[in-house]
């Protein structure tokens, strides 16, 4: 028995430095010390405060409870039809009204806003270069992930955009409804590389 | 012998569909809702498929098995609860059966019904202690590492 427990502690013991080391060396490993979870947005997540009741006294509706979480953030929530008009503005062609995609790799290649930049919070390290510059001269900033119950990805992607890149606040909106709202709605989908030109619907 | 070797496979590769993906395992381990100190969670999603794997390629290999089984025993007697305690809470949210739940339970194998998964996870405990019984020893490398230390002249436990 007590061999037994001698092996269970020296097993717990190396493996946990192995597996630390293993995270450290792994190019997808996390940063121990960082918060992934700013404290706002987990005590938003618990629900707080996020129940708005309608005039009429029956509960809202679950885009209005999104919309309320996200300015709960003090960010600025957008609607498909304020959306679709930023898409189609011509300011888009020149990178003054910009997409960003907070989902992860894999999702934005297999579909994607045309012309979204990619930006998955968890690796922003990744593609800050990139996005950081493109950002702080948009006239606009529409950051959007999957959509609905699972926005807590463009959330925290906006919270990074303006509180680590200072990206001005007045110039983010967060795209409630997400990819998920933005293929349903029948609206172009780039698949692959940004501006890759190639499309599916 | 193939007992042990497909509970160390299995660990291998649900640790490393985890592993290759921490992020996403951060998340799923941020529902349980196990701490809100934020190092004490990355350091379970960080930490926890590595260590997986680590037991796991111990068992196939036949080091320390004894030791690896009990660590296995112990993570799985500490998160089937936890799993169980989400299943019903999924349940009771969506008034379902629990045994119609399906969700991510962040085991490495994505979206599972609740009950396969408890069931799924018996059987591995059971396997586990059944290893911690001293069995599965064929073809190991060094099976017990410490049982000569504590048994002064006892048998080498050596088995090629």
């Amino acid at each position: 028995m007590r061999s037994i427990l001698l092996e269970g502690l020296a097993v717990a013991a190396i493996g946990a430095a192995v597996a630390l080391g293993a995270n450290a060396l792994s190019p997808r490993g996390l940063k121990l010390g960082r918060d992934y979870f700013p404290p706002r947005l987990q005590a938003q997540s618990s629900g707080t405060n996020l129940s708005p009741k309608a005039p009429g006294g029956s509960t809202n509706s679950a885009a209005e409870l999104l919309a309320a979480k996200i300015r709960a953030f003090g960010l600025e929530p957008a609607e498909s039809n304020r959306v679709s008009q930023l898409f189609n503005d011509p300011r888009r062609e020149a990178d003054l009204i910009v997409f960003i995609d907070a989902r992860d790799e894999k999702d934005y290649k297999q579909g994607h806003i045309p012309g979204a930049l990619e930006f998955y919070d968890p690796y922003r390290d990744k593609y800050l270069d990139t996005v950081a510059p493109v950002c702080r001269i948009a006239q606009r900033v529409v950051v959007y992930c999957h959509g609905g119950d699972e926005c807590d990805d463009s959330i925290q992607a906006a919270l990074t955009l303006r509180d680590v890149l200072h990206v001005p606040k007045e110039n983010l909106l967060v795209y409630g409804g997400g990819f998920t709202e933005w293929c349903s709605n029948g609206l172009p989908v780039e698949i692959g590389e940004r501006n890759s030109g190639q499309m599916r619907r | 012998m193939a007992i042990r070797w497909l509970l160390g496979l299995y660990f291998v590769y649900m640790g490393l569909n985890k592993a290759l993906h921490p992020d996403l395992f951060l998340k799923l381990v941020r529902q349980y809702d196990l701490t809100s100190n934020p190092c004490f969670l990355n350091a379970i999603a960080a930490g926890l498929p590595w260590f997986e794997v680590f037991c796991g390629l111990l068992l196939l290999a036949g080091v320390a098995v004894r030791g690896a089984a009990l660590m296995l025993l112990l993570m799985l007697m500490a998160f089937t609860p936890l799993v169980l305690h989400r299943a019903l809470t999924l349940a009771a949210a969506n008034a379902q059966h629990l045994c119609l739940v399906k969700f991510d339970c962040g085991c490495g194998t994505g979206e599972v019904f609740a009950c396969n998964k408890l069931v799924e996870n018996c059987l591995l405990m059971l396997v586990s202690a059944w290893l911690l019984t001293g069995r599965g020893r064929r073809l190991s490398l060094w099976f017990s590492p410490f049982e000569a230390a504590c048994h002064s002249g006892g048998t080498d436990s050596h088995v090629s």
